[in-house]
């Protein structure tokens, strides 16, 4: 009795099994698909490429790039991408590489058409002098976050324009009209938030980590200190002390925090000292149809209505 | 991100399949093991033994070793194992706070891998990996080695478990743990190890003579509960496009609810 009951369990446990192997999905081939790591990427891919692609956001602007978890649909899409866009520059080194592998996915593999990693097309700063341990070798191709200046999206807007039409030749007359385009706009723009942000220019700020450097460097911001001094690793009592020692005797405006990672430390350090914390979104709130422009426009109006 | 319901492209074999090889590997020592871990009262021993593991490879790494491959592997085994000597020795002694032993044991060990990494971030991706592995990420190069590993403590289990006395349990488990936290991270570990086998427990006959299952009839359940806990947890994982890990976790809870009530039924008719 006992063993047939188990073999009934057995039997019903096998279309379970079953269905693993199961299961296609039809491809949709009439447009390219695109992997984004970032929804920065992903909504650049978006406005030179409209409905001629096909894209997903591997990240949303409230999750920390650095560190993802495996989910089938991920594996499933980067299987089926034509073109892969990354920040690069190590941002993603503690996933990409395994998903690729998984993916076993030729068009998107390193040195191919399909791979394209945007910080290989600007200049990065925070590129360490020398290669020191102690500091951690993570950044040594410099700062990742490359999309947190307006120069650089423009930057990499073309360098994908042509991966795209190269890619995908037959509506190459698209995607060059689609980026010419995107260009003037995003010249005008990039004039209109000089103009705003002329009034950060030489302000002392204190930031949580490197996160907002390339933003900081084109608005002319200085950096008085930074929270974490080691990416990633909690600050110590005699760094937090220096860094109180730091803003007494500087005038600071404001403490700038990335909005996915925990507010506490900076707000902590804001009832010591007085100074101000904002939030700034890290990314493109892709997924919920925001664009570039606009998500640059928050973020500028933002710093600037600090009081 | 899927709005429209299921996720269907999930759903490839490619993608679920070396996962779920990965699982019946760990099952293969855990479930066995687990019931061991249970009987002696010592639930806690795998995430100390696997934080052990853990603080050997970023010690390993502060004397100028590679945080990957054949290096890590090593350091990671023998501190697994100097770890099991220092709580079969603790068991000797004090046998009666073992469990508490080994929870301090535990928060020891996280907290020096802390400290040790405390001006060393780079350290804090691979400590991460090595605990919080991630089950869908598994080929099959790491399952094979896996897999005779594994096929190997349990032959040696069941063969001598006699022979080998309590040591030989504590040397077999470090091996077994450190091989299954790399594939599939420490929650997987410990939900495999103990949900299945306290499951089948209460199933099993404490005398003889009373109502209830076999040892190897426990142990046929708690397979039973591990395989459908990981099915069940992948397709769900795939279908609603949620991390597989956590998913399986819970899938694992609810076969362990469900198919024991089943076995008791029969149970009961049958005696």
């Amino acid at each position: 009795m006992l063993i047939k009951r188990l073999k009934t369990l057995a039997a019903s446990l096998i279309p379970l099994l079953v269905v693993l192997p199961g299961a296609a999905y039809p491809d949709s081939q009439t447009s390219l698909n695109v992997f984004a790591c970032e929804p920065e990427w992903a909504a650049l891919a978006k406005v030179l490429g409209e409905d001629k692609l096909t894209i997903y956001s591997a990240t949303t602007a409230m999750q920390d790039p650095h560190h993802i978890q495996a989910r089938p649909s991920l594996i499933a899409k980067a299987r089926r991408a034509d073109l892969l866009i990354c920040s690069g520059a190590e941002l993603e080194v503690g996933w990409l590489p395994l998903l690729l592998r998984k993916a076993s996915n030729q068009k998107i593999q390193p040195g191919q058409k399909g791979y394209f990693m945007a910080a290989d097309h600007v200049e990065k700063l925070d590129v360490p002098l020398t290669l020191d341990r102690s500091l951690g070798d993570v950044h040594a191709e410099g700062n990742p976050h490359i999309h947190t200046s307006p120069e650089n999206i423009l930057r990499v807007a073309k360098v994908l324009s042509e991966r795209l039409l190269d890619i995908d030749e037959k509506n190459a007359d698209f995607y060059q009209n689609n980026y010419k385009l995107f260009e003037q706009r995003w010249r005008q723009s990039i004039i209109k938030w000089q103009q705003q942000a002329e009034v950060l220019k030489d302000i002392n700020i204190i930031t949580h980590h490197t996160y907002w450097s390339y933003l900081n460097h084109w608005a002319n911001m200085n950096v008085l200190a930074t929270l974490e001094s080691i990416a990633g690793v909690s600050p110590s009592s005699g760094h937090l002390a220096k860094v109180k020692k730091k803003m007494a005797k500087n005038q600071v405006k404001m403490i700038i925090h990335v909005a996915y990672v925990s507010e506490r430390p900076s707000v902590w350090l804001s009832e010591q000292t007085g100074v101000p914390v904002i939030a700034l979104p890290a990314s493109v709130d892709f997924q919920n149809g925001q664009s570039l422009e606009l998500w640059f426009d928050g973020i500028i109006n933002q710093l600037v209505t600090m009081p | 991100m899927t709005i429209e319901g299921l996720n269907m492209e999930g759903m490839d074999a490619g993608i679920l399949l070396p996962a779920f090889v990965a699982g019946l590997v760990v099952l293969l020592t855990h479930i066995p093991l687990g019931r061991e871990v249970i009987h002696r009262g010592i639930i806690f021993i795998d995430l100390a033994i696997a934080q052990i593991a853990g603080l050997g490879v970023i010690i390993a790494f502060q004397f100028g070793g590679e945080m990957h491959g054949l290096e890590a592997q090593g350091a990671a085994i023998c501190s697994a194992l100097l770890g099991a000597w220092l709580i079969h020795f603790l068991e000797k002694r004090a046998s009666e706070h073992l469990e508490a032993m080994i929870g301090i044991c535990f928060v020891l060990a996280a907290s020096a891998s802390v400290l040790l990494l405390a001006h060393n971030p780079h350290g804090s991706e691979h400590i991460k990996e090595l605990l919080v592995g991630q089950i869908l990420w598994v080929d099959w190069q790491q399952i094979i080695p896996a897999a005779i590993v594994s096929a190997i403590v349990v032959l040696v289990w069941f063969k001598f478990k006699h022979k080998i006395g309590k040591i030989g349990f504590y040397v077999l488990f470090a091996i077994a743990i450190t091989t299954s936290v790399q594939l599939i991270g420490v929650y997987l570990v410990f939900s495999s190890l103990i949900i299945p086998a306290l499951a089948a427990a209460k199933l099993e006959k404490s005398k003889p003579g009373m109502a209830g299952l076999s040892a190897t009839g426990a142990m046929i359940i708690a397979a039973i509960i591990g395989v459908s806990g990981y099915s069940l947890g992948l397709i769900v994982s795939a279908l609603f496009d949620l991390p597989s890990g956590a998913v399986i976790v819970w899938s694992l809870l609810i076969s362990a609810l469900i198919i024991p009530v089943l076995v008791s039924k029969s149970i009961k008719v049958e005696s």
